[in-house]
């Protein structure tokens, strides 16, 4: 074949894939009804690979709103399907997953997805779809997510910008006199860590900078810094993989959590399995937490009886630090579909997204209002500790 | 001044740690190198699949109950499984995804070679696990710390280097000290006129890739041994550090490559230490673009066949 007709088949056969892609949610009927044909939502996170351990119990949290919300009539009586979309912490990944629920206009939201970066690169796409697919995160907490001005951004977690300065008094407060600061080269870590050294530096404690990355298992460098520095609290922003070969490598260096170092971690690392994982290593240490746990929260007490008859007695341990907000989002999400006009059949994202800058929502945790940026007011930030096999809720603070 | 002074011999000993790693696996893209002119990419992952043949063994005899056998026989079962598992992966990868393009064009077996690391990480991370692996290292090695002076590092740590030396030691002597050796370095310098000699040709690049990948099946366990945890990605970053490692040395000359990996770790633990740990990763590939520029050949630049 010579190049020239290679190029029209392709060019054929992609108008094809593309025509195809767009005629795939044009089913359903003309007349004029009050129910919806179809409702489709998607779920995106890293539900599996490095952060399963964070996305898996978010899954179940949206699998089991979903349910809850169809059980109730659904939308007008129609049930929402929910299309879970595993985007493996990458925005890669992302955007193909995002590809597909684009072109279909009865996906008509996403709860998620989950991970700064993976939103700050992905979130172009989503506003320049026509029409916009709107997202509410769960746990997404780059100050940019929604100061970038996209009106598809939403999120019922706090901010980092809000996360640094709760973290930094949590150490001051703490007794702090000298603090490693670490990240871990990403969107989410490195912008909280540097909220955090900002207000540790206006407050005149001196700090270490330092940097891991993702996947790093080798610590010996920066640990011997550590040391050479005589700091007597680690601060670890980090999304979760590094923490346990991390504290396991403090404490064969000599320094044991709880006695001659303490550690305060990050959303990420409010996560049983990094008690086990560092074989011991990670009890005593302290993480925030920039949404709250249900098992503390009277409002959300039937919610988290509700998982455990769901998924079993000891699925709470397994379900990661975002599945109360998970289920919130989805709520709130589901709300606002459920509000916005049917016409023909359809319901248009356009009004889910107007109804998600202006309605209030009830949930699990209490109500919530989106500002004009699509943050929620008042998000506390909570302050968890390694106790035995468990991570337990100790303190609420703000910043 | 008195900080680097103060700091130094640890993180000294830290890189020469690491560098021993790094050597261990250079050694193989070496030997690989050497003998058939390819960069064999998938030697990190078959790294990879040494430290999880490592990580099943610890599951099965720790996990199941079998608590009678003593920390050191089982290490010594990680090793040989780990090992001998590797070496026969590695095998199979050349008999399968090589042999057929030995004499077609420079670029498909190295394409190829992607192929299969590809293939063994999305292997490991479907059916074994996406998240990583922890070893119950505790539970079976002694979690004991050494010091001298104010240098201290975990016996694991001395383990890992003391048997990469001996493997490289013992490399060393069977590439220059014996017949096989020989019919190796003869098969490296050139093919065609080996076979003219009388070497099995075929037979030689098939140790060569099991000695290769057993090497770097050790690396697993040594690995898996010190940090306790492993992951299906970790063959990447690792591999590409050991091939610059072993370009540094003088990619195909076995002295090298060890030399390189050493000389590597210590470079970057330094960097790291003293400059900056987020441009640790850059300066180990700073040391490959510097040494590229002003010495091609690599340091020892002398390829395995020729005698030195």
């Amino acid at each position: 074949m010579g190049k020239g007709k290679f190029l029209v088949f392709g060019a054929i056969a992609s108008l094809g894939l593309a025509a195809c892609g767009g005629g795939g949610g044009n089913g359903g009927g003309g007349t004029t009804t009050a129910k919806p044909d179809k409702v489709q939502i998607a779920a995106e996170g890293p539900f599996t690979g490095d952060e399963a351990s964070i996305g898996a119990g978010a899954l179940q949290a949206i699998k089991l709103a979903v349910k809850d919300f169809n059980n109730k009539g659904g939308v007008h009586g129609t049930p929402v399907t929910l299309v879970p979309w595993d985007d493996q912490h990458s925005a890669q990944t992302a955007q193909t997953l995002q590809a597909q629920g684009i072109s279909d206009p009865t996906v008509l939201g996403i709860v998620g997805p989950m991970n700064s970066g993976v939103v700050l690169g992905s979130i172009q796409g989503l506003q320049a779809a026509s029409p916009p697919l709107p997202f509410v995160s769960e746990s997404a907490s780059n100050v940019k997510v929604t100061d970038s001005g996209n009106s598809v951004a939403h999120r019922v977690n706090a901010r980092d910008d809000a996360q640094g300065p709760a973290d930094g008094k949590f150490l001051i407060d703490q007794g702090a006199k000298k603090v490693e600061v670490m990240d871990a080269r990403s969107d989410y870590s490195t912008a909280l860590a540097d909220a955090t050294q900002k207000y540790l530096s206006d407050h005149n404690i001196p700090f270490q900078r330092d940097a891991a990355k993702a996947g790093q298992t080798d610590f010996s460098t920066i640990i011997q810094k550590v040391k050479s520095f005589g700091a007597d609290w680690v601060y670890f922003a980090d999304e979760g993989p590094e923490t346990a070969p991390f504290v396991t490598q403090l404490k064969q260096a000599g320094l044991t959590i709880g006695q001659n170092i303490n550690f305060l971690g990050t959303d990420g690392e409010e996560d049983p399995s990094i008690i086990s994982k560092s074989q011991g290593a990670y009890d005593g240490a302290y993480a925030t937490n920039i949404t709250a746990d249900p098992a503390g929260v009277s409002s959300a007490a039937s919610y988290v009886t509700e998982f455990k008859n769901e998924y079993g007695a000891d699925s709470i341990s397994k379900a990661g630090p975002f599945y109360g907000s998970a289920y919130e989002a989805t709520q709130v999400l589901l709300q606002a579909i459920n509000n916005s006009p049917v016409k023909n059949g359809k319901i248009s994202r356009n009004d889910v997204i107007s109804h998600l800058a202006s309605d209030t929502f009830s949930t699990i945790f209490g109500s919530v209002k989106f500002d004009a940026k699509g943050d929620v007011q008042g998000g506390g930030i909570y302050v968890y500790q390694a106790k035995g096999s468990d991570m337990v809720v100790v303190k609420q603070v703000s910043g | 001044m008195e900080y680097f002074l103060q700091n130094f011999p640890q993180q000294l000993v830290n890189g020469l740690e690491t560098g021993s790693l790094y050597a261990l696996i250079a050694l193989g893209y070496t030997l690989i190198y050497g003998i058939l002119e390819m960069l064999n990419f998938a030697h990190g992952d078959v790294f990879m699949v040494g430290g999880f043949l490592a990580a099943g063994v610890t599951a099965l005899l720790v996990h199941g109950g079998v608590s009678f056998i003593p920390g050191s026989l089982l290490v010594l079962l990680m090793m040989a499984f780990a090992m001998g598992g590797t070496g026969i992966l590695g095998v199979a990868i050349e008999r399968v995804a090589y042999r057929p393009l030995r004499n077609a064009n420079r670029l498909a077996p190295l394409i190829t070679a992607i192929g299969v690391s590809l293939f063994l990480e999305s292997v490991v991370q479907v059916f074994v696990s996406p998240a990583p692996v922890g070893l119950p290292t505790n539970a079976f090695v002694t979690q004991a710390v050494l010091r001298f002076g104010s240098v201290e590092t975990p016996l694991t740590g001395v383990l890992l280097f003391a048997v990469s030396i001996f493997l490289m030691v013992a490399l060393d002597l069977f590439v220059f000290r014996t017949r096989f050796g020989s019919a190796m370095r003869a098969t490296a310098q050139d093919r065609e006129a080996a076979t003219f000699m009388g070497i099995d040709v075929d037979r030689v690049i098939m140790v060569t890739f099991f000695a290769a990948s057993a090497l770097a099946g050790m690396g697993g366990v040594l690995y898996g041994l010190r940090f306790a945890t492993v992951n299906f990605f970790m063959g990447y970053l690792l591999g590409i550090k050991a091939f610059t490692a072993a370009v540094i040395g003088g990619i195909g000359n076995l002295r090298g490559a060890m030399l390189g990996g050493l000389l590597l770790g210590v470079l970057e633990s330094l960097a790291g230490g003293f400059i900056s740990t987020e441009f640790q990763d850059a300066f180990a590939f700073l040391a490959l673009i510097v040494v590229l520029l002003i010495r091609p050949q690599g340091l020892f630049g002398q390829p395995l066949g020729d005698r030195a």
